[in-house]
């Protein structure tokens, strides 16, 4: 009898896209139950390493928030010769209110200016005598979108504003916007700066760890390629493993991280002085999590791959 | 069958490895090849499942030249053979059980299929008991048996094995022995790298001898 009629033709599992990927994830997680000391190093180092990021992004955001929310202080005063009439003045600020850029209008008369004024030097009334409402003009008040706080954004707006009728003299604070705009570019540099250093430490060491669990079980590798398997069939697992633990290590570096988080909100109080509600503090907001969660997966599948090339000689 | 024409294999310039072999092994033979450390054996071998591509001549395996398979096509090749590597090559981690799956699970065979014909090589091996031992719990020869079981789990046509009977005693190098011949009488082609000379002697087969790379005797012995 030939061998081709002795032999029993087995049912072939794992046809189609599916069927693999459902083998190659079972293959792939009793890899990770098999070698689970190596597998916990790895995780743990992701883990690590994408914690100081995050906690790096998480002060960032902070930090550029508190400093973006001192941008409201960014206004522009535009005055009137005359006071303008009530249907005048809702005009104007229609005109104002269709200028790009523009968040909100408050008309100031003449005689509100002259309230302010009076309740700003409050007790030193005698500097105040002979004054009336009609020596200090008439205004509007504008804030800006957080958009058009740039000090060229801020220039164009003022030159438009320049153009409406009735509108004679226009200030804001130029060298404020001006010094604000270049502390704003120097912290988003450093920011990048730090940020891009941060991210390739991150990940040398993800990827260093990855090759150096794949380098430990190479012969595995190996044997796979000796005994008949494709290129395929001997990566995919390991790439999944891959996804795997960057998926872990990051959804764990998430939990130290909010973890952290609330730990400084509870103890900031006593400890610095410092009231978290008043300072506005915020945790990351989704979408930056969800960076922070691919970031993981690519990284764990990155490594492998690259690890993968230099072991896999098929 | 498996012809090598003018065969030279060098791993670095000036040191050959193997120079100018030929050979002829027909389909269903049972060959030994013999000679000292160093002498050109596993090089061979390696020829053979194309762990290595000749530096010279051509390597063919029923008409096929290993030296124009493209890369994909190599996985193919060895599913079609056996080996035995000298240091076993079983994975610590995975039990005995899935040692040998391995084999049929690049095949693509089905869990079933696969726990039933691992089971049944098992137990011709004498290792049923031992399916979920990993490999570290077990003495030289059941570790031996186990590379032997994943080698023909598939039914192999060509069935290779480095020094494997090296590190056993007599009793366990028997063993090993019978099971080659077993495989051989199912139509296996069976080479077999030794310098054992008891048991080169004890079999009656052919044997190729080879000495600084080069063929020095091929001697025709049925038992």
């Amino acid at each position: 009898m030939s061998r081709a009629n002795k032999t029993v033709r087995p049912k072939f599992a794992r046809e189609g896209f599916f069927g693999r990927l459902s083998y190659f994830s079972a293959r792939a997680l009793a890899n990770l139950r098999q070698n689970v000391f190596v597998s916990i190093v790895t995780v743990g180092t992701i883990s690590l390493a994408l914690l100081i990021a995050a906690l790096f992004l998480l002060v960032y955001v902070n930090l550029e928030g508190m400093a973006l929310g001192w941008s409201d202080k960014v206004q522009v005063t535009a005055y009137f010769d005359r006071e303008p009439s009530p249907l005048a003045v809702s005009a104007l600020k229609g005109q104002v209110k269709a200028l790009p850029g523009t968040a909100k209008v408050v008309f100031v008369s003449q005689a509100d200016a002259e309230k302010r004024l009076r309740s700003r030097l409050k007790g030193q009334e005698s500097l105040l005598e002979g004054i009336t409402p009609e020596v200090l003009p008439a205004s509007l008040e504008i804030s800006l979108d957080r958009s058009h706080r740039e000090s060229a954004q801020v220039a164009s707006y003022v030159s438009a504003l320049r153009r409406i009728q009735g509108i004679t003299e226009v200030q804001y604070g130029e060298e404020w916007v001006q010094r604000f705009n270049s502390f704003m570019n120097l912290f988003r540099l450093m920011g990048a700066l730090l940020g891009s250093f941060l991210a390739l430490t991150v990940l040398f060491i993800v990827s260093n760890t990855i090759k150096l669990t794949i380098y430990a079980r190479r012969e595995e590798l190996e044997l796979l390629g000796l005994v008949g398997a494709t290129r395929l069939f001997i990566k995919a697992p390991f790439l999944i493993e891959g996804v795997l633990q960057g998926a872990l290590g990051a959804v764990l570096s998430l939990l130290a991280l909010f973890a952290c988080y609330y730990a400084f909100l509870e103890n900031a109080g006593s400890f610095l002085g410092v009231n978290p509600a008043a300072a506005g503090l915020c945790f990351l907001p989704l979408p930056h999590l969800a960076a922070i969660l691919g970031g993981g997966v690519l990284l764990g599948f990155i490594g492998s791959l690259t690890s993968l090339r230099r072991f896999v000689h098929l | 069958m498996i012809q090598l024409h003018n065969v030279s294999m060098s791993y670095q310039a000036e040191i050959p490895a193997l120079t100018d072999v030929n050979l002829k092994i027909p389909k269903g033979d049972f060959v030994f090849l013999t000679g000292q450390s160093g002498a050109g054996k596993s090089t061979l071998l390696k020829l053979l499942y194309a762990d290595l591509i000749p530096t010279r001549g051509q390597v063919l395996i029923d008409g096929v030249n290993l030296g124009r398979l493209k890369r994909s096509q190599i996985p193919l090749l060895r599913r079609s053979i056996g080996v035995v590597f000298q240091d076993y090559k079983l994975l610590p981690q995975r039990t005995v059980l899935e040692n040998v799956a391995i084999t049929l699970e690049v095949l693509g065979w089905g869990k079933r299929d696969i726990g039933k014909k691992v089971f049944h090589i098992l137990k011709q091996m004498g290792l049923e008991d031992k399916l979920n031992s990993t490999p570290l719990r077990l003495s030289g020869g059941e570790q031996q048996r186990v590379a032997l079981a994943r080698a023909l789990v598939n039914d192999p046509k060509i069935l290779i094995a480095d020094e494997p009977t090296g590190n056993l005693d007599e009793e366990n190098k028997e063993q090993i022995l019978s099971i080659f011949k077993e495989a051989n009488i199912r139509g296996t082609t069976v080479l077999v790298a030794t310098h054992d000379r008891r048991v080169i002697e004890n079999s009656h087969r052919r044997v190729i001898h080879l000495e600084k790379g080069r063929v020095r005797e091929v001697t025709d012995v049925q038992g």
